[in-house]
């Protein structure tokens, strides 16, 4: 017998029971419905991830006081990084463009009656293009606002919105603690990230943060959260990294362990991918184990019509089919219920994942691999599940099973 | 003449020590080809065994069963299939025709595994369905034909492939009288084309139809060559 003979003939007799056919796949739909979507939104959320980070330039350089993987929620962080390497940074190393070091510090901003928590971020002029962020409005402070420990701030778009409304804030003062400083500028909007929302923020030069509101002097000089530095280009950015290695170890008289460290845009986005990458097969593999279950059901259902069909499968044989087509015929009928309902569950998981692009941020796809790979792992759990019910048919005894009235 | 059935000490036993039920004891058997024959005897007697040996559904637990001249005992299950595809056609007592298939599609079967191509399957499976007079209800399912008419059905099906023998267990045992002998002239026609038929049957109206008469008793044969009009006496005389 052949196979489109073998083919045909388990179409029929499923869509002979449509119903039961259904339901019977609706654990692989579901299963399969669920892996597609998870590996949509999942991928969705990696290229999020990347193309968010990526938004901030690829020729970024972070460099953070204390030792990698030393810093611990609730301690304080340490102080080893100070506004004195920031300029020695700028001064001394060629590969490096422009460098920003910060302060941060949460603060309370108010504007007349309101008020509201806010990150204040104390940096210098380069802050904006170095994190290649834009002002939307006004300006952003200078070289010489530093200089002078003056008084300006630059608003977050949505901490300029919570203050002021739908109205303008330049020139207004605002206050950070019990400090008033006036408003010169509006970032635009680049919204939140990995939990940290900088249209939240506000921006003030840090000599003014260090000296009124968050300063910190450690035996080094004035100490900073971190140094944000563009190198030169891309290319640039490993041989930027070395040269601020040396140059950090000389000035800090360093002999044995760093107490600073540097990250790279690249280990940013390279992290970011995989801990988004991670994610997808968390969900994935929570998903498979619906497909599975599916598969579970499939068998439960073929061995219910084996034992109902008794009948059918000893005449077949009376009349000339051998064990081989006995089996055949069910496992065609588990592996197509499989792949059936591998396709409608693929169609399910395919409209979800792009309602979820449509109603999220996220930009979900859905991958022709993951199709492919959804409907033949389908077809694949309708094989090995058919197993069973298929060979407790063909190993019926023709005569036992005509008997069975 | 050619011998269709030889069996020569086939003996069935089913379970084991205490519960051991002899079937069969021993019994030889010859039908040549062309004969028409009824196997009678009570409930119980081993008739059926018998005829599950015949048609190759079953194997005898000692003793040899030669089928057109083949031994049969060697056999692997899918050589067996082949043979019943091949050589025999089987009429059951309760049809057995698929549900969810029309009476062209049940008749089709037997091809479908005997590797035949489509077109010519259902050339073939009309052919028969005409000999049996159901050429306009090709397209019913069973459940839209009479008894009798599915039990015509079945016929076509068991003679579609040109078997050597047709082997019917009790198949007048859920008709009506007139559909009975509608069925038996279908029988008689086929064995006029010179077709071997064994039937088992109860009544010995049915029996009458036959040439020879084969009567079991307690997994014996007991009368081997009874002529059909002697069956009464018989009857009379258990
Ligand atoms: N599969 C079986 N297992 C156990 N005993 C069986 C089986 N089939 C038949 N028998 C027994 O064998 C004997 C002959 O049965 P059977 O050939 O069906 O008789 P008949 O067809 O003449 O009524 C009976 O006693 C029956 O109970
Ligand atoms: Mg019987």
């Amino acid at each position: 017998m052949d196979w489109s003979e073998s083919v045909g003939m388990a179409v029929r007799t499923l869509s002979a029971n449509r119903l039961r056919s259904v339901l019977t796949v609706l654990g692989i739909i579901i299963g399969n419905g669920a892996v597609i979507a998870m590996v949509g939104v999942g991928e969705g959320a990696r290229r999020y991830a990347t193309d968010q980070l990526q938004s901030l330039g690829t020729n970024l350089l972070f460099v953070v006081p204390g030792q990698e993987n030393a810093r611990r929620r609730g301690v304080e962080a340490p102080n080893t990084l100070t506004f004195e390497d920031a300029e020695a940074i700028l001064r001394q190393v060629p590969t490096v463009d422009q460098v920003a070091p910060q302060i941060t510090d949460s603060q309370l901003a108010s504007y007349r009656a309101r008020t509201t928590r806010t990150t204040l971020i104390g940096t210098t002029a380069s802050y904006a293009p170095v994190q290649n962020f834009a002002v939307a409005a006004g300006r952003f402070f200078t070289d010489l606002d530093v200089e002078r420990n003056s008084r300006v701030a630059v608003l977050g778009a949505d901490l300029a919105e919570k203050l002021f409304g739908t109205k303008s804030p330049l020139g207004e003062r605002v206050r950070f603690g019990s400090v008033s400083f006036q408003v010169i500028g509006v970032m635009e909007a680049k919204g939140a990230f990995l939990g940290s929302n900088r249209d939240d923020a506000a921006f003030i030069p840090i000599s003014t943060m260090s000296n009124l509101i968050a300063g910190r002097r450690s035996p080094y000089g004035l100490s900073v959260g971190f140094i944000s530095v563009s190198a030169r280009d891309e290319e640039s950015i490993e041989a930027a990294a070395f040269q601020i290695t040396n140059l950090l170890r000389r000035r800090h008289k360093i002999t044995l362990d760093d107490d600073f460290y540097i990250r790279t845009q690249k280990d940013a986005v390279a992290i970011a991918s995989n801990v988004a990458s991670a994610l997808t097969i968390v969900l994935a593999a929570t998903a498979a184990i619906s497909l599975l279950v599916g598969g579970i059901g499939i068998m439960n259902i073929m061995l219910v019509s084996v034992t109902e069909r008794t009948q059918e499968i000893g005449l077949r044989k009376a009349i000339g089919a051998d064990p081989a087509d006995i089996l055949t015929q069910f496992l065609i009928e588990a592996v197509i219920l499989a792949v059936v309902g591998g396709l409608l569950g693929t169609a399910l998981g395919g409209a979800t994942v792009i309602l979820i692009g449509i109603y999220t941020p996220l930009e979900t796809v859905v991958s022709l691999g993951s199709v492919l790979l959804a409907v033949s792992v389908s077809g694949g759990i309708g094989l090995i599940f058919g197993v069973v019910p298929a060979r407790r048919a063909a190993a019926l005894d023709p005569i036992v099973a005509l008997r069975s009235a | 003449m050619t011998t269709v059935i030889r069996l020569e000490a086939v003996s069935k036993v089913y379970g084991q020590g205490e519960a051991e039920i002899h079937a069969l004891r021993a019994i030889n058997l010859v039908v040549a080809a062309g004969e028409y024959c009824a196997i009678m005897g009570a409930s119980g007697s081993g008739k059926s065994t018998a005829m599950n040996i015949i048609g190759c559904l079953d194997r005898p637990s000692s003793g040899a069963y030669y089928l057109d001249g083949e031994n049969v005992a060697g056999l692997s299950e899918t050589q067996l299939a082949h043979i019943r595809n091949r050589k025999i056609g089987f009429v059951f007592q309760q049809f057995h025709l698929l549900p969810q298939l029309t009476a062209l599609e049940n008749v089709t079967l037997p091809l479908v595994y005997a590797g035949v191509a489509g077109r010519e399957r259902l050339e073939r499976a009309k052919q028969v369905l005409d000999q049996v007079g159901l050429s306009h209800r090709l397209d019913n399912r069973p459940n839209q034909l009479s008894g009798g008419q599915q039990q015509r059905v079945a016929i076509a099906r068991a003679m579609v492939n040109q078997p050597l023998l047709l082997l019917a267990d009790e198949p007048t045992g859920a008709l009506d009288s007139r559909t009975s002998h509608e069925v038996m002239d279908l029988f008689a026609q086929l064995h006029s084309q010179g077709i071997t038929i064994v039937m088992v049957t109860h009544e010995p109206d049915i029996a009458r139809c036959s040439q020879r008469v084969i009567w079991f008793r307690d997994g014996q044969v007991i009368h081997d060559h009874l002529p059909p009009e002697e069956v009464g006496q018989v009857l009379f005389a258990l």
